[in-house]
């Protein structure tokens, strides 16, 4: 790290609108030259709206009500049009179906440097490098940027922002939509932080600051800025700032999945381990012992019943999708069966065609050849409202179905569709409300909830049309630790005490061990596992075949007690290592 | 998920291959012979050359969505344009007091194919043409770049609005939402849970790209460069040639007097 901060904040006070609460207060910070920069905080805690500054943004395109100064190196950012430093500052914001703007991914890449008015025979060689960062050399480049799957859609951007070849890279969130290969891919990317090395030309930022809600992509980074209460919380190293458990939950950011457990075994702050190579050390100078048999069979949650009625039976599967080239094959061959009250994880990387499948499930595609049946009948012989009531869909974004003026009228939607109506419409309106505990916001506009709640709202007005079985794509992306937890507790308390079967589609490991007994893993179309969740991470090879990583605890449970039945989560490591002390 | 919302279809045909401006001449060569000649048999020349073409370079999925506007106006043509027109010729069909001749129903066939014409020239184009060929030939024809973007914006808004609406409209279905029956009143409130949800996320995209915009350092004011081979080559001009000969031939034939009805 070299003295001179790369962006420095000095006394910023910021608001959105005159009547608007103001989003950060009297805030200084510096963003550390040559170091990767970690902003994490709660949602609604003022991440993104810090983003916008890094680049001038905020107020240069986005006036609103701001005081302070935002300065980097000789550049003042509250002066200088944001276009003018984008050849040193880049920035990914965080909906990335909105930043693609070619009609090819060559286009796509080009699409900054030509802004920049860099010559096309350079541009040629910047759009390979920037393709090779962003993992996506795979690609064809002739395909338009609509065509692909979320995550690679995500790199897509990254790798458009490279190519201007900043000196400061800024990311919101870069990672949400990325499987777990892809994600420790692109941090392993950003964290090859280069000193100025002009020599040989750019070969990456040297700067880089990215927001993000999954602690475990906070552990590898230089420095840490936790915001909370529209102020600096808390700012320093991993170390530093990570183990400090009080202060992350106060400032609704999860805890590392170590820290938590060697906390409750006793050990100091000074000590707390972050990664699963420290905690290895940690447990041999410990002297205690792994015991994998006080480890349950199932999930560490209780959900997922084993109840032996098939729901969903599903056989030769497959779903191809023309395009001007050569018809795709989204499923390929697919044989399924999904019990009553199973919980059930559909996992695997960008593009392997989970979404696919879910929807092939719920009806809203039709197969080209094979067949669904939904207890026993045949998918197709039920009519759409039958279909829709036996089975409800979340989707990963709200935002995509919220239309109403209050939330009970959004909630009443689907049961009144399905021709519920009156005394019996009201009351299943108000379980569902009560049931995602969102009563008291009954009447208020659905848009403006926060992130979470909006989730909820969706979630409730499936719920109330009371269906045997929820699909789940993504539900959690966007919300943060404390969000995620509520919602995935709700979800695991319908699963284990209502029997509502869950199908969900999700890159999140931890919530794969904790809740899902049984998952089934995607490549290519086609099911390449389906099993025991404890036999998948029990078994590093099998994982790492799938492009696959195990959570945090159950690394470590690999690292001290290799080939045993593995701990899931970090109560399961707790118990395994002796119980809390 | 992936179906292909944009007009442009993405193959390696000639056409493809062509300067954008080189395509725009010969396209012009097509309207300019089916303007000058009223001759319906003439006409059809120019016509049948662009539905050749829409289908040779794979863009029958553009002409299934435009066709019933071109069936619409080829029969809407036939009705009007012997209202306005001096009748002349056999008389072919009596009904009542509709009464139509010969040289009526020549000139609304011409009229008509005309029409149909432009629509096909305009889909070939757009069909194999990317929105980035667009704004640079658009460019190097002289257009000021702000109007090169807006056009070119507008086309890539299309798709994204598309794709967000069949997303919405997946997510309201799996909610039994159903569009279409019951009066006027009811299909309108029907479209609301479809309508909202996209315009919302309209809003917000739009919102998004213009800090996204800015942040790539886009300048509409600005200096840029182009990435990519738009160099006009030996075939570009021979279609630019032949065309303007074709159009030259075709007005002074038309001023002589020739495929006049």
């Amino acid at each position: 790290m070299s003295a001179d901060p790369a962006i420095t904040l000095a006394d910023v006070t910021f608001a959105y609108r005159p009547d608007t609460p103001t989003v950060l207060e009297s805030v200084d910070l510096e963003i550390p030259q040559g170091a990767v920069t970690v902003i994490v905080g709660a949602s609604g805690g003022g991440k993104s709206t810090l983003l916008s500054m890094l680049n001038g943004l905020i107020p240069t395109f986005i006036s609103g009500e701001f005081t302070g100064s935002i300065q980097a190196g000789e550049t003042d950012l509250t002066v200088t049009r944001t276009n003018k430093v984008a050849d040193t500052i880049g920035m990914v914001l965080q909906d990335y179906e909105a930043q693609l703007f070619g009609t090819s991914v060559t286009a796509e890449v080009a699409f900054g440097p030509e802004n920049l008015g860099v010559e096309p025979a350079e541009i040629d060689a910047r759009i390979d490098q920037a393709m090779a960062l962003a993992d996506l050399t795979q690609l064809d480049r002739r395909r338009p940027p609509s065509s692909l799957s979320g995550g690679q859609k995500q790199r897509l951007v990254i790798a458009g922002v490279a190519a201007m070849e900043p000196s400061v890279m800024i990311l919101d969130e870069p990672t949400s939509d990325l499987d777990p290969a892809g994600t420790e891919d692109l941090l392993a990317v950003l964290r090859r932080v280069r000193t100025a090395d002009a020599a040989d030309g750019w070969s990456g930022p040297e700067t880089v600051v990215m927001v993000t809600h999954a602690v475990e992509e906070a552990i590898g980074a230089d420095h840490i800025i936790m915001l909370a209460d529209g102020g600096v919380a808390a700012s320093g190293s991993p170390e530093e700032v990570l183990r400090d458990a009080a202060a992350l939950r106060a400032a609704r950011v999860g805890v590392p999945p170590l820290v938590t457990v060697f906390d409750a075994l006793g050990v100091g702050k000074q000590d707390l381990p972050l990664t699963p190579s420290a905690a290895a050390a940690l447990v041999d100078r410990m002297d205690v012992d792994y015991d994998p048999a006080v480890l349950p069979a199932g999930a560490p949650a209780g959900t997922g019943a084993e109840t032996g009625e098939a729901l969903f039976d599903i056989s030769e599967l497959r779903y191809t999708y023309e395009t001007d080239r050569d018809p795709v094959v989204a499923v390929d061959d697919v044989d399924l069966v999904i019990d009553r009250g199973a919980f059930v994880a559909l996992i695997g990387h960008n593009g392997s065609g989970k979404s696919t499948l879910s929807k092939l499930l719920h009806g809203l595609l039709d197969p080209t050849t094979g067949e669904v049946t939904l207890d026993g009948e045949p998918l197709r012989s039920y009519s759409a409202s039958e279909r829709g009531r036996r089975i409800g869909y979340v989707f990963q974004n709200p935002d995509h179905q919220l239309f109403a003026e209050s939330v009970r009228e959004e909630v009443a939607f689907g049961p009144s569709n399905f021709g519920y109506s009156g005394a019996e419409l009201d009351a299943r309106v108000t379980a569902a409300l009560e049931t995602v505990d969102l009563m008291p916001l009954a009447e208020d506009d659905p848009f403006k909830l926060s992130r979470g709640q909006r989730q909820r709202v969706a979630l409730a007005g499936i719920l109330a049309t009371d269906p045997n079985c929820i699909i789940f794509d993504e539900p959690t992306t966007g919300l943060d630790a404390t969000q995620h937890d509520q919602f995935m507790q709700l979800v695991g308390r319908l699963n284990r005490d209502d029997g509502l079967t869950v199908i969900m589609i999700t890159h999140d490991m931890g919530t794969v061990a904790r809740y899902a007994p049984r998952s089934v893993v995607m490549d290519a179309g086609r099911v390449v596992f389906d099993g025991r969740t404890r036999a998948l991470f029990g078994d590093p090879d099998l994982l790492a075949g799938y492009q696959l990583r195990a959570p945090q605890v159950t690394q470590l449970a690999h690292a001290v007690a290799p080939h045993t039945t593995p701990a899931l989560t970090e109560e399961e490591l707790i118990e395994a290592l002796g119980g809390p002390r | 998920m992936s179906q292909a919302y944009a007009p442009f279809v993405d193959r390696d045909t000639i056409v493809h291959q062509m300067d954008p401006r080189a395509k725009l001449v010969g396209i012009s060569a097509l309207f300019v012979v089916a303007y000058v000649f009223s001759n319906p048999v003439l006409i059809a020349i120019p016509a049948l050359i662009a539905l050749g073409l829409v289908l040779s370079v794979g863009g029958y999925r553009n002409l299934r969505r435009v066709r019933v506007i071109i069936i619409a106006l080829f029969l809407v043509g036939f009705v009007v344009w012997p209202v306005f027109l001096e009748p002349g010729g056999a008389v072919l069909l009596t009904a009542g007091p509709v009464v139509l001749t010969e040289r009526e129903v020549f000139i609304a066939l011409g009229r008509s194919l005309r029409i149909v014409t432009f629509i096909l020239g305009g889909l070939v184009f757009i069909s194999t043409t990317t929105t980035e060929e667009l704004v640079r030939g658009l460019r190097q024809l002289g257009v000021p770049y702000p109007i090169c973007f807006a056009i070119g914006t507008a086309l890539r808004l299309f798709p994204t609005f598309i794709g967000a609406a069949g997303t919405v409209q997946q997510a309201q279905a799996a909610r039994g939402a159903e569009v279409g029956g019951g009066s006027i009143r009811e299909r309108l409130r029907g479209f609301i849970p479809l309508l909202i949800p996209v315009f919302m996320t309209a809003f917000r995209n739009i919102q998004t790209q213009s800090m996204a915009l800015e942040a790539r350092g886009f300048d509409p004011m600005g200096g840029r460069s182009f990435y990519g081979d738009l160099r006009f080559q030996r075939r570009d001009w021979a279609l630019t040639l032949a065309s303007v000969g074709v159009m030259i031939t075709a007005a002074l034939a038309a001023l002589g007097g020739f495929g006049r009805i």
